[in-house]
Order: structure tokens, then C-alpha cells, then sequence
């Protein structure tokens, strides 16, 4: 046997497809998967959610509540009340025993637990500086309550850390979180918008007017923005974007701007009071 | 600027680390090709072959010779893979690895018998592992070895 020695003629062993080409075609696909399955997750969770009936919220609340009690707070209480009786008779949110609570921290915000337990930051409240803005954030809260959006929240947040933990089992989970963070903050964006126009109707009934309504905003605005670039992945919208939301909404309902009340001493001797507790 | 690159670590992090492993990996894969290309036409006369025996009426002595490579993976094939076991398929990402660690490792063997004086290696055997088993795992580097052994014939005098 001869031997004539002859270079190979190209490479049956590396594929010819560019790795850039097989990298979109699959990350695409991905990305597909993933919205779709998504989307389904949200009919679901929607369904599953609007059937749940009020009892079977509040059990859920007394489970989350035992973790982190919080402080209930009187004051805070009667102005829920008020907002409270200011809806009409039929409304569904007339089944919640609902309630407030004060934690202590620095954040501004407030958030609607399950079973109507309201819980108001202590940073929030040290901000406030008008009754109208007061009862305003109580009623965007209610509003939350009205859209069942914090059990939304929760159902989907756990259906999708379960499939994701399903699909990447070996810790690779990391790649999908940055698009599920995305998706989330824009649906929560959403959200937050159509809870402050539900809040903005009932603070008219409450006032007559809806004078006060962005001032809190207002006030956010002036003290920091954080760039155009934080609200993408923040869960609340930008403030300028939610004043702009208010001022339309409450010209085109025709609601007028009045005057607003400061706040009354209960809420700051209640601040001065858990400050020393704290303190303590 | 800064604080926004801070907080968001998470998504930049791997976003510049996919590019990073793209072009570093790329340009390493182009260089090493060139090169085995080019050493392979200059040892195309020394045959490597898998037959046992060769009839050869001449005096021979015959020597063993070793040629081992070890080609890591870089970010972006990594990432290229995982989404490929998601889907399933060919992953071609890693098959250019197991193509370059196993010829680089022939051409280092025939260099060595080469600089021996051999005109032939016989019984030629390739093998392959993985080091850093598991090499989708994260915090672990995965890399393929590429082992080629034979035996050289060379010429007495």
C-alpha cells in the first residue's frame, strides 16, 4: 500500500453556522417560549385570583401577618375608615376587615398585603404633609385592593420562580431573571397607574375635590430623580409621568381642585410615639 | 452613571462578559486554526495511521510518542450550550473545541516524532476527557483534553 499525503479539503467536523446566528436563533426562541408562557400565566392567575373568594384572602393575610406583625396604627385606621364609607354599598371591598399597620423604615412606600392588612412604611409617613395626600395614598392602596393586584403578584411571582426553577434546575436561573425583572416592573408600572385613578375617583367622594392628589408627587420629583433609566426596572412608575396621569384624568372627569387640610396632630404625636418605642 | 452601572451589575455583568468571550474566543479559535492549518501542511509527509504493522523490509526501531491538548470554553460558547441543551440539537459551540484539542494534540505528537526522525507513526489512538466535569455548572471552568499517542518508526542506519 502507498501513502500519498494530501491536506483535508475543509472541515466536516465544525458546523458552518455562525455562533452570532445560532446564538439569536435560540435565544430568540427563548424568548418566545418564555413571553408565551408568561402571558399564560397572567389569564391564569387572573382567573384563579377574581375567583378566590375574600375568606380565603384573609387566611392567606394571617399567614404573612404572623411573620412580620408591624404596629397597628389608630390614626391611620379612622382615615381608612372614612375612605371606607365612602363607597358604595355593593362595592366587594366592603368584605374586607381591613386595617392598618406601621413598620419602621426608611423606604417610602406602603403595600397591600392579602386580607386587606395595609402597611405603611414610617418613611412614608414622616413625608406627608397634607390630609388630602394622606388619604390619597390610602386610596391608591384600596385601589390595589379593588384590582386584587397584590394577589396577582403573588400568585404569578410563584408560579414563575417554580418554573423557572423547574426549566434551569442547576442554577442557571440567573439568565432568565434580568427579562422576568423587566417584565415584571412593567406590568406592576401598569398596575400602580390604574390604582392611583381608581384612588383619585374615591378621593373625590371623600373631599369634593381632588386637590392634593399630586402633591406627594410632586414633592418625589423635586427631591431626586434617579434618572430615566432606574424607572425602567423600578415597579412604581416615574412621579412626572404619574402627576401628568392625574392632572388628565382629573380634567377630563371634571373633578376641581380645592383646598387641602395639614396634617392633624393624631398622626404626628402616633409618629412620636413609635419613634420612642423604637427607640427604646 | 456610576451608580447606575452599580445597581445594575446583575444585567451588565454577563452582558459584558457574553461580549468579552465572544471576541477574545473568537480571535484566540481564528489564530489557533491558522496555525494547526499551517503545521499540518509542513508535517503532511509524516503519516499518522491507526494500522497496527506496516510491512517495511527495512531496519526500524520503533519509539512511543505523546501529543496532549487542553482548549478551555469561554463564556459565550458556554452560554451558546446552555441554551442548546434547553432546546437540544447539535452544539456546535463545543464541537470546534473537540475538533482543535484533537488535532493539536496529533500535530504535538508528530512533532515528536518528528524531531526523533521517525517517517511514520503506527497504531495511532486518540482520547478525550473533560476537565472541570459538568462544564455548564457555574463557578466551574470546563475544558477538553485531547490526548494522541502512537508509535513512531524510525530508520536504523
Amino acid at each position: 500500500m502507498r501513502f500519498h499525503p494530501r491536506p483535508a479539503n475543509g472541515n466536516v467536523n465544525v458546523p458552518k453556522t455562525h455562533p452570532l446566528a445560532e446564538m439569536a436563533w435560540l435565544a430568540g426562541g427563548l424568548f418566545v417560549i418564555i413571553a408565551v408562557v408568561y402571558l399564560l400565566l397572567t389569564l391564569l392567575t387572573g382567573w384563579v385570583v377574581t375567583a378566590l373568594p375574600v375568606e380565603a384572602e384573609v387566611w392567606i393575610g394571617e399567614k404573612i401577618l404572623q411573620n412580620d406583625p408591624g404596629m397597628p396604627c389608630e390614626p391611620l385606621q379612622k382615615r381608612l375608615d372614612q375612605l371606607v364609607a365612602c363607597l358604595p354599598q355593593n362595592s366587594s371591598l366592603r368584605h374586607y376587615p381591613f386595617s392598618v399597620r406601621v413598620i419602621d423604615s426608611k423606604y417610602v412606600n406602603a403595600i397591600a398585603l392579602p386580607g386587606g392588612t395595609i402597611v405603611v412604611f414610617s418613611g412614608l409617613l414622616k413625608e406627608v404633609e397634607s390630609e388630602n395626600e394622606l388619604s390619597m395614598i390610602l386610596a391608591h392602596e384600596l385601589g390595589h385592593y379593588a384590582h386584587r393586584d397584590h394577589l396577582k403578584r403573588l400568585g404569578k411571582g410563584l408560579i414563575f420562580g417554580a418554573a423557572s426553577w423547574l426549566i434551569f434546575k442547576d442554577g442557571s436561573q440567573p439568565l432568565l431573571m434580568p427579562f422576568a425583572e423587566i417584565m415584571e416592573a412593567r406590568y406592576s408600572q401598569a398596575q400602580e397607574e390604574r390604582a392611583d385613578l381608581w384612588g383619585l375617583d374615591l378621593l373625590n367622594k371623600r373631599y369634593g375635590h381632588v386637590g392634593g392628589s399630586q402633591a406627594f408627587f410632586s414633592r418625589l420629583l423635586e427631591k431626586g430623580d434617579r434618572g430615566k433609566f432606574a424607572h425602567l426596572l423600578a415597579s412604581h412608575p416615574h412621579p412626572g409621568k404619574r402627576i401628568e396621569n392625574l392632572v388628565r384624568a382629573a380634567q377630563k372627569k371634571g373633578y376641581p381642585m380645592g383646598e387641602v387640610q395639614p396634617v392633624e396632630d393624631d398622626i404626628k404625636a402616633f409618629l412620636k410615639r413609635y419613634c420612642n418605642i423604637k427607640q427604646s | 452613571m456610576s451608580e447606575f452601572l452599580l445597581q445594575n451589575l446583575n444585567f451588565i455583568l454577563p452582558f459584558f462578559l457574553l461580549i468579552l468571550g465572544y471576541s477574545a474566543g473568537s480571535i484566540a479559535e481564528k489564530r489557533h486554526y491558522r496555525s494547526i492549518e499551517r503545521r499540518e501542511q509542513k508535517f503532511l509527509a509524516l503519516p499518522a495511521v491507526t494500522l497496527k504493522d506496516v510491512q517495511d523490509n527495512e531496519k526500524t526501531s520503533g519509539q512511543l510518542v505523546i501529543g496532549n491538548a487542553v482548549i478551555s470554553i469561554d463564556y459565550f460558547k458556554r452560554a451558546l450550550a446552555i441554551l442548546r441543551n434547553i432546546f437540544g440539537g447539535r452544539v456546535a459551540s463545543y464541537e470546534s473545541l473537540v475538533d482543535r484539542a484533537r488535532r493539536e494534540a496529533i500535530l504535538r505528537m508528530k512533532e515528536e516524532a518528528a524531531k526523533a526522525g521517525a517517517h511514520i507513526i503506527v497504531n495511532m489512538r486518540i482520547e478525550t476527557s473533560a476537565i472541570g466535569q459538568s462544564a455548564n455548572r457555574k463557578k466551574q471552568i470546563g475544558s477538553v483534553e485531547a490526548i494522541a499517542y502512537g508509535t513512531a518508526l524510525i530508520k536504523q542506519a
